[in-house]
């Protein structure tokens, strides 16, 4: 096995993925070669580096997309939160109305009216 | 997908406000994280990371669940990125498409791994940022689908079934393209530190 051939293997011997007879081969190239071995931790520190380098969104990331959405949606979804008590509250109309006309309709059915008397 | 996941869908395709901010707070970052380091440039990033959620609250109809969620998710995040890429290219430049060290530097001190509490004073501190940037560059002089590749694979630790469902390409490819691009940076990286 020469350099180049070590050095192809680099990621699968890295993941572990190397079938066992190439990984032999690999390590007793690597045991005899100071440049591979050189070669091979530089490559572990790159792809251990490359795992630092995750990013986290930053923290207008959800309502600065919520934001956008309303927008485009004209107003259908995501509403700001503050607008929900600016607008006139339909259901809670349409509920209390429902409420007093059942009351209404109950005390007409079981109360007497006052001032009313049943023809004689 | 599991059923708690399952359920989550179903309420995000009813439009369910609350299943679309779990959506975003699950995703966010690993979504932000692959935009931002396919671009290279965090103003990008955020557009791009954006867009990717707002076509998500369009699109969820069309998810039938024959893939993993997060797979389909980040299909429309490569996709979305490589779009952005292709366009950026296009455009004259304006000096900001990739951020610079003094922004990598910035960003080391506040968000990301590279953080304060890993380091020991501010001479490693500039170091790891200095490393970041180096690094950066050298992805970003990648060919698209091999930035894709190291991202997925040494950035955000997914497993090559994942990046083959993501990315559509066969292990043998992955595998061969990846070595490339690691070697591709690993001589960059080298090449300022001798």
């Amino acid at each position: 096995m020469d350099h180049a051939q070590a050095q192809s293997t680099f990621s699968d011997f890295l993941d572990g993925s190397l079938p066992e007879r190439e990984r032999v081969e690999v390590e007793q190239h690597l045991a005899a070669c100071i440049q591979c071995r050189t070669e091979l931790q530089s490559f572990r520190r790159t792809v251990g580096s490359l795992g630092k380098l995750k990013r986290t969104a930053p923290p207008s990331f959800l309502p600065d997309i919520k934001q956008q959405i309303y927008r485009r949606s004209h107003g259908r979804f995501f509403a700001p939160r503050w607008k929900l008590f600016g607008r006139i509250p339909f259901e809670w109309i349409s509920l209390a109305t429902i409420i007093a006309m059942l009351v209404y309709y109950l005390a007409m059915l079981h109360g007497t009216p006052s001032g009313v008397h049943p023809a004689p | 997908m599991s059923l708690a996941e399952r359920l989550l869908i179903a309420r995000l395709k009813e439009r369910d406000g609350r299943a679309f901010d779990e959506i975003v707070e699950l995703y966010g970052d690993k979504v932000f994280s692959l935009v931002y380091r396919m671009l290279g440039n965090r103003h990008e990033a955020e557009d791009v990371a954006q867009e990717v959620f707002i076509t998500v609250f369009k699109t969820v109809d069309g998810f039938r669940g024959e893939a993993k969620f997060s797979t389909w998710l980040l299909r429309i995040a490569a996709n979305q990125s490589k779009n952005r890429i292709k366009y950026l290219s296009r455009r004259p430049t304006d000096g900001g498409e990739i951020d610079d060290a003094l922004e990598a530097r910035a960003a080391a001190g506040t968000a990301g791994s590279v953080s304060r509490a890993q380091i020991d004073g501010p001479d490693l501190l500039f170091e790891a940022a200095e490393t970041e940037a180096i690094m950066q560059r050298a992805i970003a002089a990648l060919p698209e689908d091999h930035r894709l590749l190291v991202i997925l694979r040494d950035v955000e630790e997914m497993s090559y079934q994942e990046i083959g469902e993501i990315t559509g390409l066969p292990e043998g490819t992955i595998k061969s393209r990846l070595h490339r691009a690691r070697m591709s940076i690993k001589e960059e990286l080298d090449s300022h530190t001798k």
